[in-house]
């Protein structure tokens, strides 16, 4: 029989297949093409992209040459534009604004045959830190509302170079999937007075059977109702609304359970594409009581077809406690 | 300038991104699909019901035997159900979480006895067909009191989720509880119709038909309409032009209707993106139950059901997974004009000919 389980947060129903789990073996391997031709995101190629926002270089030297480790710079066919205003206007029964945002791209390594997964803890840290100073740098400009971080890691995740890069984009609005969490846990936090993310990391903790690493700061899990197969969170333990505001120990942290658990979901799953995003509070100067920022990671294993779509419902062949359980390296 | 607009349904917003924007056709590599193993062993063509469950339901003009060769259209019970249809529904709490038991039924409805990939093949009599068996499961499966929605979606190529074997073929899923999407939609029609007492579908047709930029093709009882906020390219909705919330309720003569727009719609779209990856679902009314009093009161004066069909022309990625925002590199107002200007081709797959 097979389970409807509910996100407690965002009121999600998710249909987890528990008869004839899918194990990793179950997916088939994704090809992988590492082309290097011309790749704009490589050391030397600085002038095939818009110059550049920051970029750190332990040796010193200058904007835009070669020596870099990790570099930041707008993206060439931006989602939206940063220049101008919002001008929201009406039309008939139709509301609109102009695109205004910024979209940035993150390169995490010179190196174009290194994946995320293949970074020095430390790479990792400064990766972080990069999250961390853009976010802290664009909510400045007023016009934005919230600033989503995420990676596109595979072309199934909709990678379109394959060059291992972050990306960012600061909208001029609150995107619904977060606006969903954020009134969910606040429904939540009203009647219980405690955070709903808060509770859950109680029960993971003390369950186990989802859990698949901790670290002094950071939980790892596969969530209840995950929606897809193997899809994992990071979360700080500790009750945090906004990720910019981490103290330098928690990114670290961040940084490290990131790599380790990429590095088990590379192994176990034979280096799948997947997506991770930042989940945090809005750029709004208070972050909501019951908020709790935290990094989903999906995955792509299977696809979302027309059920999906017209009903919002996911269906997971892999419950979480068996990916977990794989995750951990059990068999 | 690419634009941020809200669907006045659901307030989603979408950014239309016009300076990536690409050319029809150049969304056409997306992926190579794999191999189509051999005809003999498609499950769903005319004698081979044997490699099917046996059938739910069939329309076999001869009247022949169940689960025999002879039939326009057959209904079979999925093999891979995602949902089963025996049990008691239970609901349980795990401390904060909450489980329900995953009952539910899962049917395929096998749209030709011949192995025609694809809608635009088939006649409009045979179309004509495929919406009355539509009709008659979501009608048979309401008298279940467990189930509270079926959604009868399509996924046409491997991208858009079909199986192996591209042979024509629907899907439907009755669950017991409303599924979000529908909700969403359901909750954003009767705001509306709180405040203006009016429907929020036959006010956007009448600024749409005021306007005509986004109007693709037009029956006497349908519109087929690219959305101002399409979250996909050539993202397509058929809607009835009168005010309708429940999709089984359709007339005869409505039914013949939609099947020639359902078969101009997707003609049209097969031949402007060249038989396209496509998924497709019909957003009806909820079955209205006393569960509790005034559930979904409204609904027959506030919702209006139509098809949403969505070609599957770009892959999402991590910002539409983490933002529910979608990025949208073509403009509903090309798309339609493009949807305009297509000759659908009137040709009839030789071999999907009908008894």
């Amino acid at each position: 029989m097979a389970e409807i389980r509910m996100d407690s947060a965002v009121y999600r129903w998710v249909i987890v297949s528990t008869d004839n789990p899918m194990s990793p073996a179950d997916f088939e391997p994704e090809p992988r093409k590492k082309g290097t031709d011309s790749c704009p995101f490589c050391p030397g190629s600085e002038q095939m992209t818009p110059p550049e926002i920051a970029a750190v270089r332990p040796k010193g030297g200058q904007a835009n040459d070669p020596s870099w480790s990790l570099r930041i710079f707008p993206n060439r066919f931006p989602a939206l534009r940063i220049e101008g205003d919002l001008d929201r206007t009406g039309a008939g029964i139709y509301d609109l604004m102009n695109g205004v945002g910024a979209h940035e791209v993150i390169v995490e390594t010179p190196d174009h045959s290194k994946d995320l997964a293949d970074l020095q803890p430390e790479q990792m840290e400064l990766l972080m830190r990069a999250f961390q100073e853009r976010s802290i740098d664009l909510r400045k400009d007023k016009r934005f509302k919230y600033l989503l971080i995420f990676k596109n890691h595979g072309a199934s995740a909709g990678a379109s170079l394959s060059h291992s890069h972050c990306q960012l984009i600061a909208l001029p609005i609150v995107p619904k999937r977060v606006m969903e969490e954020i009134r969910g846990a606040d429904r939540y936090y009203e009647q219980n007075q405690r955070c709903v993310f808060c509770e859950m990391i109680r029960q993971e903790t003390s369950e186990r059977s989802r859990v698949v690493l901790e670290t002094p700061e950071i939980l790892c899990f596969a969530p209840f109702a995950s929606r897809f197969p193997f899809e994992l969170w990071l979360i700080p333990k500790k009750h945090a609304a906004d990720f910019a505001a981490s103290p330098p120990k928690l990114l670290k942290e961040t940084g490290e359970a990131l790599r380790q658990v990429l590095i088990r979901i590379k192994e176990v799953l034979r280096n799948p594409s997947y997506n991770f995003m930042i989940h945090t509070s809005p750029l709004a100067a208070t972050p909501p009581e019951g908020y709790h920022w935290h990094i989903e990671l999906m995955p792509r294993l299977t696809r979302v077809a027309g059920f999906e779509w017209g009903s919002g419902f996911y269906v997971n062949p892999t419950p979480p406690e068996v990916a977990a359980k794989y995750l951990r390296g059990e068999k | 300038m690419p634009e941020l607009r809200k669907d006045p349904l659901v307030g989603r917003w979408v950014i239309i991104s016009t300076e990536r924007a690409k050319r029809p056709d150049e969304f056409l590599d997306l992926e190579t699909p794999e191999q189509e193993p051999p005809q003999e062993d498609c499950p769903f063509c005319e004698g081979h019901e044997a490699k099917t469950s046996p059938e739910i339901r069939a329309i076999r003009p001869a009247g022949s035997r169940p689960n025999s060769p002879g039939w326009n259209v057959r209904v079979v019970p999925s093999i891979a159900p995602v949902l089963r249809i025996e049990g008691d529904l239970k609901q349980e709490k795990q401390g904060i979480y909450e489980i329900t038991s995953g009952i539910g039924a899962h049917e395929i409805v096998i749209e030709s006895p011949s192995h025609v990939s694809s809608l635009t093949d088939l006649p409009e009599t045979q179309i004509r067909q495929i919406i009355n068996v539509y009709i008659e499961r979501i009608t048979d499966l309401e008298k279940d009191p467990r189930f509270r929605y079926v959604l009868l979606f399509k996924n046409h190529g491997q991208a858009a989720g079909e199986g192996q074997f591209r042979h024509c073929r629907s899907q439907l899923i009755a669950l017991p509880i409303n599924p979000i999407r529908v909700r969403e939609e359901l909750r954003g029609a009767r705001a509306y119709f709180e405040m203006k007492e009016r429907c929020v579908l036959c006010d956007m047709l009448r600024q749409e038909f005021d306007s005509q930029e986004r109007i693709a093709a037009e029956t006497p009882y349908f519109v087929a309409l690219t959305p101002f906020a399409s979250r996909f390219p050539f993202e397509l909705w058929i809607l009835p032009k009168l005010h309708a919330a429940d999709f089984t309720t359709l007339s005869p003569e409505h039914r013949d209707d939609l099947a020639r727009m359902m078969k101009t719609a997707f003609s049209k779209l097969s031949k402007v993106l060249n038989d396209p990856p496509l998924n497709y679902i019909i957003h009806t009314a909820p079955f209205r139950r006393p569960v509790k009093p005034g559930y979904w009161r409204t609904v027959d004066e506030d919702f209006h059901w139509h098809i949403e069909i969505m070609p599957r022309l770009t892959r999402v990625a991590g910002f539409e997974w983490g933002s529910g925002f979608y990025i949208n590199p073509f403009t509903p107002e090309e798309a339609a004009h493009f949807l305009r200007e297509a000759k659908e081709t009137v040709a009839v797959h030789p071999s999907a000919g009908l008894a």
